[in-house]
């Protein structure tokens, strides 16, 4: 990318273009390896509990992800016309239409498609649109779907619901067992809760850096910096690239370098990227001198891991995630934000999602 | 001149939420949007249930986007308006993403006045059951709360009755649904949605008796399912039957399928009018009931579902609706139809604004049974 | 003698048609429909009655179709779907796909010899892919909507336009004007832009060849090459491909 930008670019970047690649890397080679070495590939939500996916050595893949990067490669209006013309309305939501137009039609996607998947797990906890998503995605490929319904909740999380996804974590548990024939390892679980605990920890420590005056980091910043929070959650590889990014925000905040070459207005960002024109978009805020201190979305995975036996704080933390609260819960969130970071303003993307 | 009860039910369906309030001065209203609400429940906490429809479907108040389909912003904007200041609360049952933000934004609005319910998603899930009683359980305290009645066995077993009864009513009409006009047995299903529940037994008790008259055999009518939302008026069925269409199966949430129940389940007559029989029939019929596409059981169950009424009822052709932005019934849309093609039932998806039907949907319904005929 | 009359009242324009018993065309006139297409169709089917020396007696039987059908006084209305397939399959009787761009909508209808629809797509509640996007198009550019066709086929290259809001599209088209992009350019973008929507469309219903392409917008060189194109497929277009759905509510008309 030769635009020039007026914010300073983080060093550590290049280790996320590393660890991403990596990643990807990883996903394309279950592409060929996969069934000859009997390690199972499972599409996922972004909301989904994947530590109960790493207890099995399932290697987790991200739709909405991809949704995001057939956006910034615009050739999302293709895929979804592709999808279009097998009957799905052009109203539905575009990460779902793009994805699955990149099954039908994997020339004309990028990096060819996803991996195909052995299973598919889907978590309520984001939208209620994932569990159809999901049903055509079982459909077009034929393999096992996991779905975990985590009830909205209106007011406080309640008991009822817990107990609930304990339930279906449980059942989830079973079926890993069958489709995987390896046997479930609790203590296993621990470990990888715990990195997840890590990881999600440092995010929100990195995130709460921007109180700082000027904010060492900008929106654009976050939105491209959560990708290994949303794909390696439980990964020593994702412990280890936020300590990194975390020291180099850190000492931004010593040394009072800010996002911005000049931060003069400081506001809070509500919602989605704009995938497609994520730079360009930001510019016009940044050439005034305005840093998005702060936004809701990427602190969907700057979850609290809450106390209890894992399975249990798996249960808690997946159904009390922001997106499955009510718009006052939500409005709270960024009133408190506007609070803790300062902020003189905040802006709010009405997407179609 | 004294009207007959078909003619009362038929004018009934024909009103707003307003107008029925105000025929039925005395009694206490409590609104709901969707067929998962309990309505029992509000029945025997001592209120009316009233499904609320929008009346304007162009109505776009400015806390809801414009992306949002019709339901959930001409709701909202009958909320927000003078004629239902006399609800005694709103029931939102979680369905959708976009009613469940409406739920929040009446929540906003009407803090102490609005009752949100969250039925499982996964209605085979383990522990749906469980967690379902919970929450109907903290639901029921609201809503004596919200009627300041106290929990009466007489009144809980009355309700239950009232439920089953209406039931039992409402399945010998579908099972008519040959030989009567279907916008007729539209109307007669509406209105056991919005007028008080025992003044519709006592009307459709009488109105079945009626109906033989209302028969036409031999009309020659394609036989048509219809599945889709909430349809609050009767023009896509006046339209159906002028163009030489029949309903045979009404799958809306506005048709049979509020109604339905699966016949293994059938809620045992006259039961115990304890609070945890009312609670335990009301969640096992919301478990089992034929699915709407907000939730799931197993895979293909609806579309395999859709199939066996298709062909117990010999339908010809289906017409799947999807109200604009409606994202559950679009996306169930396509396997419905896929199932349906390739029992040898042709399927149409026509899309809709509300529940008025204009020129664009004649072509597409008349061109759809010309070429059934 | 005996004449048989479809009437095609279009969101835009009017058709008539004439047949004889056997289904030979007599006559044809259109005019735009205006306010009000009954008295418009019922001028147009005076009128060519008159230049041929009959009268309203002589009229055995007329079918209407079109988005105005409902409002003429016809034995019979049918809905132009099914007329579009009659009409066209008496042309080219081997007929397996039509596809039809109209004022407001746009259709692709596969059929079975003699014209028996099988099935059909239709456009979404949206201008995309119809006569009307490139009639607001050509205007946005101030060109004449018969000049879009012979100026789009002489572009060296297919301006991109990437939004399918007719809306969104027209201040894409005015931002492409104010870069200096050729008219040309832009032109065959539009035309391209209607093509391969209305090409997706053949996917919900299958495409078998031959192909015949109808509706107004068939007179568009610029739409039927990019629309050949998009499919892969040589589209055999009627001479008067407007008419099209008239003659096929005539034909049925003969058959009362």
């Amino acid at each position: 990318m030769t635009e020039k930008r007026s914010y300073r670019r983080l060093e550590s970047t290049k280790e996320l273009q590393r660890v991403m690649t990596r990643y990807y890397g990883m996903s394309n080679y279950f592409r060929y390896w996969g069934k000859p070495l009997g390690r199972k590939l499972a599409w996922v939500t972004s909301g989904a509990p994947v530590e109960l996916l790493r207890v099995f050595k399932i290697h987790p893949v991200y739709p909405e992800q991809y949704g995001a990067i057939c956006g910034s490669r615009k050739v999302s209006g293709e895929l979804c016309q592709v999808a279009e013309a097998q009957g799905y309305n052009q109203d539905l939501c575009s990460y779902a239409r793009a994805h699955i137009g990149s099954i039908l039609r994997p020339d004309l996607a990028p990096m060819k498609g996803l991996p195909k998947p052995d299973l598919l797990v889907a978590c309520t906890n984001i939208c209620g649109t994932v569990l159809k998503w999901y049903e055509a995605l079982a459909r077009i490929l034929q393999v096992p779907l996991i779905v975990i319904d985590t009830p909205y909740q209106p007011g406080e999380v309640t008991p009822q619901a817990k107990q609930y996804v304990l339930r279906q974590l449980e059942a989830a548990v079973v079926e890993l067992e069958r489709v995987t024939g390896v046997r479930f390892n609790e203590k296993k679980l621990d470990t990888i809760a715990e990195k997840s605990r890590q990881v999600t920890t440092l995010w929100r420590e990195i995130k709460d850096l921007c109180a700082a005056k000027p904010s060492p980091l900008n929106a654009p910043d976050l939105f491209i910096h959560m990708a290994p929070i949303v794909v390696l959650r439980g990964t020593d590889t994702g412990v280890k690239y936020y300590s990194l990014l975390k020291k180099e925000v850190e000492q931004r905040v010593q040394e009072g370098v800010g996002a911005l070459e000049q931060e003069k207005v400081r506001l809070v960002w509500d919602n989605i990227a704009i995938w497609p024109h994520l730079f360009k978009f930001f510019k016009m805020f940044t050439e005034r001198g305005a840093c998005f201190v702060a936004d809701t979305y990427t602190g969907g995975w700057a979850m609290d891991f809450s106390e209890g036996n894992t399975m249990e704080t798996l249960a808690t933390t997946y159904t009390e995630v922001f997106l499955n609260r009510s718009a006052q819960y939500r409005a709270r969130q960024i009133i408190d934000q506007i609070r803790q970071f300062d902020a003189d303003g905040f802006v709010m993307h009405s997407n179609r999602s | 001149m004294t009207r007959s009860a078909v003619e009362q039910l038929v004018e009934t369906a024909s009103l707003t939420g307003r107008e029925i309030m105000e025929r039925y001065p005395d009694r206490q209203f409590f609104g709901f949007t969707c067929s998962y609400w309990p309505e029992e429940l509000v029945l025997a906490a001592g209120m009316e249930p009233l499904r609320l429809f929008p009346v304007n479907t162009r109505a776009m108040p400015p806390e809801l986007p414009s992306f949002s389909c019709s339901l959930a912003r001409g709701v909202l904007a009958e909320l927000k308006g003078t004629g239902l200041k006399k609800l005694a609360g709103l029931g939102q049952a979680q369905t959708c993403d976009t009613m469940q933000c409406l739920g929040s934004i009446a929540q906003g609005a009407f803090p102490e006045q609005v009752l949100e319910l969250v039925p499982p998603v996964l209605l085979a899930a383990p522990g749906a059951r469980e967690y379902y009683h919970e929450e109907l359980k903290a639901l029921w305290q609201k809503l004596l709360g919200l009627s300041g009645e106290a929990a009466k066995e007489e009144n809980i077993a009355a309700a239950l009755n009232i439920f089953q009864r209406m039931r039992q009513l409402v399945r010998q009409v579908d099972e008519m649904r040959p030989r009567l006009p279907s916008p007729l047995v539209a109307s007669l299903l509406r209105a056991g949605q919005l007028m008080p529940r025992q003044e519709y037994v006592t009307l459709l008790e009488e109105a079945v008796t009626a109906l033989a008259g209302y028969e036409e055999t031999g009309t020659g009518k394609i036989g048509i399912l219809l599945s889709g939302p909430v349809l609050e008026k009767d023009s896509l069925y006046l339209m159906i039957e002028e163009l030489g269409g029949r309903v045979l199966v009404d799958d809306t949430c506005t048709g049979t399928r509020h109604y339905a129940e699966d016949p293994a389940e059938e809620a045992g007559a006259g039961r115990a009018g304890s609070v945890e029989g009312l609670l335990e029939q009301v969640a096992r019929r919301h478990l089992t009931m034929p699915l709407c596409p907000c939730r799931h059981r197993r895979l293909e169950e609806r579309s395999e579902y859709l199939q066996s009424q298709a062909r117990e009822r010999g339908v010809r052709g289906a017409i799947l609706v999807v109200r604009k932005y409606c994202e559950p019934h679009a996306f169930d849309a396509v396997p419905v139809a896929k199932a349906l093609q390739q029992q040898g039932i042709k399927a149409l998806v026509l899309e809709l604004e509300g529940a008025d039907v204009g020129g664009q949907e004649r072509t597409r319904l008349q061109a759809f049974l010309e070429s059934l005929g | 003698m005996t004449v048989y009359v479809g009437v095609d009242i279009g969101s835009l324009t009017t058709k008539v048609v004439l047949v004889n018993k056997e289904g030979k065309q007599l006559g044809r006139a259109t005019a735009r429909t205006g306010y009000s297409g009954k008295e418009v169709a019922q001028r147009l089917t005076e009128q060519l009655l008159e230049e041929r020396s009959l009268t309203t007696g002589d009229i055995g039987a007329t079918v209407a179709t079109g988005y105005g059908r409902v409002t003429f006084p016809a034995d019979r209305e049918v809905s132009e779907i099914t007329c579009q397939a009659k009409g066209v399959a008496h042309l080219f009787p081997q007929t397996a796909t039509v596809i039809d761009i109209g004022g407001q909508d746009s259709k692709v209808i596969r059929v079975l010899p003699g014209g028996k629809v099988i099935d059909f797509a239709m456009n979404d509640k949206c201008a995309a892919g119809t006569g009307r996007f490139l009639e607001v198009m050509a205007g946005a550019l101030e060109v004449n909507l018969d000049q879009v066709g012979p100026l789009a086929v002489k572009a060296d290259k297919v301006c991109a336009i990437s939004s399918f809001c007719t809306v969104f599209a027209e201040s894409e088209v005015i931002s492409h004007v104010s870069k200096g992009t050729p008219k040309e350019e832009i032109l065959a973008g539009i035309c391209d832009a209607v093509a391969s929507r209305v090409a997706n469309m053949t996917e919900r219903t299958g495409l078998e060849l031959p192909v015949v392409f109808t509706g107004g917008v068939a007179k568009n060189q610029g739409v039927a090459a990019a629309l050949s194109r998009h499919l892969g497929a040589e589209l055999l277009i009627p001479a008067d491909p407007q008419v099209t759905a008239a003659l096929g509510a005539a034909l049925f008309a003969a058959e009362l």
